[in-house]
């Protein structure tokens, strides 16, 4: 009887054992009440030190912010830089990452993703007015950083388009505002901080296209399916209430240091 | 070194071998032209057109030729009214029957006014030395003959100075081919632009850019070839009369 007690103790802390073994990470995360998140720390606007409060904030943030919201718990951010975001989580420091992490199929051997919640790709910059849809390209002369995906991208969806490449950004800005080309291309984040620093940015616009597209999502370990659906449904369900694109504005807004049009909402379809 | 470029860039090679080539048959064309005047200019009797050629030199020869590329480029382009600009940044063809001939982009303009303001300086030096290098008692001979100035300049004094002028100036000639690399800063597509973007399209480091050397290599020694055989007939000339 007594050895019976004994193997029945024995058998049940296994199996609280066991159970603690495949209790998931969701679980851990709402056990513990605090959701660890990484984060950029010097990538603005996606995640930066405040200069004032010497806390990291971003949109990158923002979100992270929403989805521990929605879970309850509290959020603990860990700054990442862009090769430290996979072992991060294989290595379990963190839970989720939130740092401007574009989807690749390399990746997704790695870590599982998130549907996305941003989206950059091939833009342009041109004078006010000259430049409205993708097909226009085909006659203009577009000035290019040597050596970018962005030119290989104009060059090969655009054949007719005369591209001129320079040796770095400046160089092509200075040959758009001289006229020696109509339009310049570049990632349409880097070419919103280009543009804030132009004394005489009215004068042009970031026309509101993309010619390729980059998906950016929230890096989850693999082999957690319940973290990853709560963090998609919290993501959709910032879409559908309007926070997603309050979170979009304050960084990317039209009133923000970097204007930037939102030309791709949470959910919806994917191009190439 | 994994196998050889494809076709394709192959022919962007050879494309940008031909912008090479262009450009430094035109360049040395109009350089040349103004060096003649340049150094006439340089010796000549009104002393403000002889200050005026050597303030030219001065200020030409003195400076780096990217900057002064990147400033016809870049800077004359903000000094020229918007009109103008887009003028030149659209094309614009002549029918020619056979043939259209089509008016050069404005990145091969500037880079051809900046190689030959640059080269006109070189080149000009080279023609003064050739025309003080004929001696003084070739010009009192000419005088002592009854030959006019301008006879005595043409036929006594020029052929001299060409011939003494010629190996220093295929020297100047291959420099212009050489420079001409130069204006791939301005988005002008010939040999080591297109060399360079051989390279980050297929990541052939080693071929693309062996290739440029090769066809510069070739370009100079063609010139060498040509100075030879324009001297052997110089001096044949020479014999016969």
């Amino acid at each position: 009887m007594k050895i019976n007690l004994l193997t029945a103790a024995f058998m049940g802390s296994l199996l609280i054992m066991s159970s603690l073994a495949h209790a998931d990470r969701l679980d851990d995360i709402k056990k513990a009440g605090v959701l660890r998140v990484a984060t950029f720390d010097s990538n603005p606007p996606f995640g930066f030190v405040d200069p004032k409060t010497n806390k990291i904030v971003g949109l990158d943030v923002d979100y992270a912010k929403a989805v521990a919201d929605k879970l309850g718990v509290k959020l603990d951010i860990q700054p990442t830089n862009p090769a430290n975001r996979i072992a991060f989580l294989t290595s379990k420091k963190v839970d989720l990452v939130f740092a401007n992490f574009t989807i690749t199929d390399e990746r997704k051997k790695e870590v599982d993703f998130s549907t996305p919640y941003f989206a950059s790709g091939t833009q342009f910059i041109a004078k006010k007015g000259t430049l409205k849809s993708p097909d226009q390209l085909n006659d203009l002369r577009i000035g290019a950083d040597k050596g970018t995906t962005n030119e290989q991208q104009v060059r090969a969806q655009f054949p007719r388009a005369t591209i001129v490449a320079y040796d770095d950004t400046p160089f092509a800005f200075a040959a758009l505002r001289t006229g020696n080309v109509q339009a310049i291309t570049q990632d349409g984040p880097k070419l919103v901080g280009l543009l804030a620093n132009v004394p005489d940015r009215d004068k042009y616009e970031i026309p509101a296209f993309t010619i390729s597209n980059d998906y950016e999502g929230v890096g989850v370990p693999k082999g957690e399916p319940r973290l990853l659906s709560v963090v998609n449904d919290t993501l959709t369900g910032l879409e559908s209430n309007g926070t997603a694109s309050h979170i979009y504005d304050q960084w990317f807004g039209p009133k923000s240091r970097a204007p930037l049009p939102r030309l791709f909402k949470i959910g919806d379809p994917q191009k190439s | 070194m994994n196998g050889w470029l494809a076709p394709k860039y192959l022919i962007w090679l050879l494309q940008g071998f031909g912008m090479t080539l262009g450009l430094s048959v035109t360049v040395i064309v109009t350089a040349t032209l103004c060096g003649c005047l340049l150094a006439l200019a340089r010796t000549s009797r009104t002393v403000p057109v002889r200050r005026a050629a050597a303030l030219y030199v001065l200020v030409f020869r003195n400076s780096p030729l990217i900057v002064q590329l990147l400033f016809w480029y870049f800077g004359v382009a903000t000094l020229l009214p918007e009109a103008a600009m887009t003028w030149l940044n659209t094309s614009h063809a002549v029918d020619l029957g056979v043939f259209k001939l089509h008016w050069p982009s404005f990145e091969f303009v500037a880079g051809w006014i900046g190689l030959t303001c640059y080269s006109t300086t070189f080149i000009g030096e080279e023609f003064r030395s050739g025309l003080s290098g004929v001696p003084a008692g070739q010009h009192n001979a000419a005088a002592a003959l009854g030959l006019t100035p301008l006879a005595a300049f043409v036929h006594v004094i020029l052929p001299q100075a060409v011939r003494i002028a010629t190996p220093p100036l295929f020297g100047q000639y291959m420099n212009i081919v050489k420079n001409s690399s130069l204006t791939m800063a301005i988005g002008l597509a010939e040999l080591s632009y297109s060399s360079r973007q051989v390279d980050t399209e297929t990541f052939k480091t080693f071929q693309a850019f062996g290739l440029a050397t090769v066809l510069y290599i070739l370009t100079i020694a063609m010139l060498e070839v040509v100075l030879v055989a324009v001297q052997r007939s110089g001096s044949r000339a020479t014999v016969r009369r």
